[in-house]
């Protein structure tokens, strides 16, 4: 995809989001009782307008934006939706895992999942060694020196 | 003169002094961890105090408080993820620095810019405390808004190559903090249902995800190590030169004292301070250009200016007891365990204490210079890591910061949804800055404005009639008008080029 249909592409999402955030606004939030008080409304009914307003002018300004320009040679990175979804599941898990196992059991199987998946790292001793590691390391300073409250779980307590 | 010299032997104790390092150690490892803040620190703190004696137990504290406030830096240069929302603007040179190798130099600079700032504005409030504190108690809340208004002008500062895009990501900051439960009438706003959502989003958590999630994602692009051992050679642990250091006084000295009095007006705070610092910083400088990829004076603007704010809130803390922002309140809470209550009446009933509060003050700076300074050559080690496994690091701490915002799995998927949106913007090339900038500044603009017609009965007369809210709306006003204009020229000047 073109930088250029990119821009068009984010241009119409944000207006899509901005256009949604108004309505909902509008439906669903209390306007002012008047005499001062402007309400919950208007905040975030005037930013969702304003996105709008600036969506369809980024639109606008895309559309007659010069192909051949500067602009339109600096390239911008492709996204890794692949590792980038990934990731946001791995980071789903480890929060559902969390409340179940716990914090000393779920850390060491994120380590390994992102280690293993995202970051390609197949040494089996460094993904043993980081993962017990991290764990250990993180549970030591921020549970016990710290005294962070690291959750244990529902189902095993490992504390 | 015999009240502060009992005062100074009391706080150059052995056992006072340790307690300031003791703090301010803590406040350092603290605030360089994202997620883990010096009020999370200071809050810990406090009970310690308990069994302490005044001087040292107010020394602890201001410890914690000033190491917090100078050690987000450490990782807003290093990795990129600013370790507190006051380091979000050092992140901007800071980390560009780092990756052309001169992580050190940054790190260096940042620490002797936090000291400037915090000992200029210690100075200030020593000798201005009794005008400065009438003049920011004169601050209601159009005049808060004005000048909140004033620091959201500095997107345009902010915004890399293209404004609108600058703008929109400015706009969707403000959009994300309006989420959660209105603070004036108490209703739930934008939660789409979702009981997490009711306490809103944490600009911890998502300043977590909108630096820390794209440099993991970017990591797995990464080809396993050789990108750690690419930037392992570039390293350097070299120190900024005095002569370099002496070259930005003036700069530091401005951002001190833009610092100082934003640290004066209750409500504001460090984040604030810096943005404006580092616009200001980029306005003034004759190499605009060089901002965003590297530039040192945008290091040191922020960071004179955060840790100005130190010696800011404690001016309105300690003349009138009103506390500037989380922090403080701990720290007026311990000063009030201790039997000092801070008031106009502080300095008459407690002299010997708040003397030792300065004497305090400038041994946590000195603390902070010794353990930074010490601390930098080992620091720069951790671009020695590979990429991949300092991702893999990155990503714990980060989950357990945000866990620990509210203990709450629903701020770990916030992280996450924010921090992969954030990747998309970033490989879209939408700058991130904004967002937290809108963030930091959208309930502040808010709460004020709806205050301040409140207050008014409706009339917007309230803006217009008070000298200050006109100063700093003319100067918002100004900087958009200076920014557009520059814009027009270069894009004119780009086309005479292209042509």
């Amino acid at each position: 995809m073109t930088d250029l249909r990119k821009d068009l592409v984010l241009g119409l999402v944000l207006l899509a989001a901005g256009a949604g955030w108004s309505a909902l606004a509008w439906a669903t939030l209390s306007p002012g009782f008047g005499g001062g008080d402007i309400g919950p409304r208007a905040f975030p009914l005037a930013f969702g307008v304003i996105l709008m307003g600036l969506s369809a002018l980024f639109i606008a300004n895309t559309l007659g934006r010069d192909t051949g320009g500067a602009a339109a040679k600096e390239g911008s990175a492709s996204i890794l939706w692949g590792p980038a979804l990934l990731l946001l599941l791995e980071i789903a898990v480890y929060g559902a895992l969390l409340e179940k196992i716990g914090f000393v059991l779920a850390t060491p199987l994120l380590v390994l999942a992102v280690l293993g998946a995202n970051l390609k790292i197949r040494g089996p001793l460094t993904l043993a060694a980081m993962a017990a590691g991290l764990t250990a390391g993180c549970w030591l300073v921020f549970g016990k020196l710290l005294g962070i409250y690291l959750p244990g779980g529902t189902w095993v307590d490992l504390g | 003169m015999d009240m502060f010299l009992n005062a100074a032997l009391l706080a150059l104790d052995p056992w006072a002094i340790g307690a300031v390092g003791f703090g301010t150690f803590i406040g350092l490892v603290f605030g360089s961890i994202p997620g883990l803040t010096f009020t999370v620190a200071l809050a810990l703190a406090l009970p310690v105090t308990f069994a302490m004696d005044s001087v040292p137990a107010t020394g602890l504290l201001l410890g914690t408080y000033i190491g917090g406030m100078t050690g987000g830096s450490v990782s807003a240069i290093l990795l990129g993820i600013p370790g507190t929302p006051s380091a979000a603007a050092t992140v901007m040179d800071g980390h560009p620095m780092a990756k052309r190798g001169q992580a050190s130099i940054a790190l260096g600079a940042a620490v002797v810019a936090s000291v400037f700032g915090g000992i200029f504005s210690l100075a200030v409030m020593i000798v201005s405390v009794n005008l400065v504190s009438r003049l920011a108690i004169g601050f209601g809340p159009a005049e808060i808004f004005a000048l909140v208004v004033f620091g959201l002008s500095t997107i345009c500062g902010l915004c890399g190559g293209s404004i609108l895009k600058g703008l929109i990501s400015g706009v969707v900051g403000l959009m994300v903090m309006t989420v959660g439960m209105d603070q004036i009438e108490g209703v739930p706003r934008m939660t789409f249902g979702s009981i997490g959502l009711m306490s809103g989003v944490s600009l911890l958590v998502a300043m977590i995800g909108l630096f820390a999630v794209p440099f993991i994602i970017e990591a797995s692009a990464g080809d396993g190590g050789g990108q750690g051992a690419g930037r392992m050679a570039r390293i350097r642990a070299d120190l900024p030169g005095l002569r370099l250091l002496l070259s930005k006084a003036w700069l530091m000295v401005r951002c001190s004292a833009l610092g100082t009095g934003i640290g004066a007006i209750p409500g504001t705070g460090g984040a604030i301070a810096s943005f404006l610092a580092y616009d200001h910083a980029r306005r003034t400088s004759a190499d605009k250009a060089s901002f965003g990829q590297g530039n040192l004076d945008g290091v040191i603007a922020p960071e004179a200016a955060n840790n100005a704010v130190t010696g800011g809130t404690l001016i309105p803390l300690l003349s009138l007891g009103i506390p500037g922002d989380p922090a403080t309140a701990i720290v007026l809470a311990g000063l009030m365990i201790h039997g000092i209550s801070p008031g106009p009446a502080l300095f008459m009933n407690h002299a010997t204490e708040v003397y030792g509060m300065y004497v305090a003050v400038v041994i946590a700076y000195l603390w902070v210079l010794a353990l930074q300074l010490a601390g930098i050559r080992l620091f720069v080690h951790v671009l020695k890591i590979p990429r991949e496994l300092l991702a893999a690091g990155v990503l714990v701490l980060c989950l357990i910061g945000a866990w620990s915002v509210r203990n709450s799995v629903f701020d770990i998927y916030a992280m996450g949804i924010i921090g992969v949106a954030a990747y998309v913007l970033v490989a879209l090339r939408v700058p991130i800055t904004p967002i937290i900038l809108g963030m930091v500044l959208g309930p502040t603009i808010e709460n004020e404005f709806r205050t301040a017609l409140m207050l008014s009965g409706g009339s917007a007369d309230i803006f217009l009639h008070s000298p200050i809210a006109l100063l700093f709306l003319g100067l918002a006003a100004l900087v958009i008008v200076l920014q557009a204009v520059g814009e027009i020229r270069l894009r004119a000047s780009q086309q005479k080029v292209n042509a």
